[in-house]
């Protein structure tokens, strides 16, 4: 079974994007980043909840958002991208050590996928392609691009 | 051999100012230990006058700044440290430790999250003491006082805006920016538990020893000494354990 969460950030407002580009740009473009974790596990799903609240979720200043529609919405396009499958990922590591270091967890999590989320909102047109040069590393992550007018 | 107020510094993947800080601790008269958070169980909390945990990028800040140090720590400990506090004991969480402090649920509910600029910051900024409750931690220092911070994610932040409000009201915000350095809530950089025998703070004591640490050559303290603001900051929680415990009377 796969349960897709979304962690939003509710105190970091919108920034200008020329701050995820290596040159200015001329459109008037704001971005947010979230973060998805996308769970494969067999057993108690809420319990699989329970973990992402309490390992991956800061109460007090994050909104967890589950399924596989965005937390946000209103964008132009939305870059995700994490690291390739076979990379050493070290983040993703330390958090399945945690949960095999878990005393007896009500599921059994087979795999997680870490991805890190940018919307882009504004009137301008901006070409993702720019932006995907920009924020993903070709030779460790893997992304995809979802136009906001679909 | 003479009996001294003993620290033990726990020491995370990631952890990378252990070294100057038990240096600093050493300079007060402590005697002190850094412990591999791999090595460390209840049962080595034993003896044990103050727990630090002090700077650096834990577990790579992954998932959050704290989050996995915490985490560990409570796989290791469960509420051990929590029964320290309660049974006398002092911590002291410097920067990361702050943040790890924060996630144990040690402090005052709240959070670290990233720097307002959303960069990582690396200066000199000047404190304020809190003056509605002493803290042992802070007692022979001045009212204003300068210190170092090295942070990406040192904003404090709470539920609601009125809750960090209160925390200054009531005392627990000890440690205050006297300008806006990173978005905090009430500009709070260090704050206490009920019992004050916690404390967590964003700027780095230990990395302020010398007066030859401050930028300007020149300076000097209050009273003409060598030493710097965070050299106070370990001297008076020495004298406090030191005191409390009755060591000082026998020696």
């Amino acid at each position: 079974m796969k349960a897709v969460f979304e962690i939003v950030d509710r105190y970091l407002e919108a920034g200008c994007c020329s701050a995820l580009l290596y040159a200015p740009i001329d459109e008037d473009l704001t971005y947010r980043q979230t973060r998805r974790y996308t769970l494969d596990f067999e057993g108690d799903e809420s319990a699989a909840a329970d973990f992402v609240s309490k390992t991956l979720l800061d109460e007090v200043a994050q909104d967890l958002h589950q399924g596989e529609g965005g937390a946000l919405s209103g964008y132009q396009f939305v870059i995700d991208y994490g690291m390739k499958p076979g990379a050493l990922d070290l983040e993703k590591e330390a958090v399945v050590s945690y949960y095999e270091h878990l005393d007896g967890p009500a599921f059994q999590l087979n795999d997680l996928k870490i991805e890190q989320r940018v919307y882009v909102f504004g009137e301008g047109k901006a070409n993702p392609d720019r932006f995907v040069s920009d924020i993903c590393n070709r030779a460790i992550h893997t992304w995809s691009v979802i136009d906001g007018a679909n | 051999m003479e009996k001294r107020p003993h620290a033990l510094l726990l020491k995370f993947p990631g952890t990378n100012c252990d070294a100057e800080t038990a240096r600093a601790l050493k300079a007060v008269g402590f005697s002190a230990d850094v412990l591999p958070i791999s090595q460390v169980s209840p049962d080595r909390l034993e003896g044990v006058d103050l727990v630090v945990l002090s700077g650096g990028f834990s577990y790579g800040d992954y998932v959050m700044a704290g989050r996995l140090a915490q985490l560990v720590s409570e796989q290791r400990l469960g509420d051990a440290l929590k029964q320290f506090r309660d049974k006398g004991g002092y911590l002291l969480g410097i920067c990361n430790g702050f943040q790890i402090l924060t996630r144990m649920g040690l402090l005052p509910e709240g959070s670290l999250i990233h720097n307002d600029t959303g960069r990582f910051k690396c200066n000199w900024v000047k404190l304020k003491k809190g003056s509605q409750k002493d803290s042992p931690f802070l007692r022979g220092l001045p009212d204003e006082f300068e210190l170092p911070i090295a942070h990406a994610e040192g904003r404090f932040v709470t539920k609601d805006a009125s809750e960090a409000e209160a925390l200054v009201a009531d005392g627990f915000g000890v440690l205050t920016y006297t300008e806006d350095i990173n978005g905090s809530f009430n500009q709070i950089a260090g704050l206490q538990d009920e019992s004050g025998r916690v404390l967590g703070l964003m700027p780095h004591p230990e990395r302020f020893i010398w007066s030859e640490h401050h930028y300007d050559p020149d300076w000097k303290n209050e009273n003409g000494g060598e030493h710097g603001s965070g050299y106070y900051m370990f001297q008076s929680i020495f004298e406090e354990i030191e005191e409390k415990s009755g060591l000082k009377a026998k020696a």
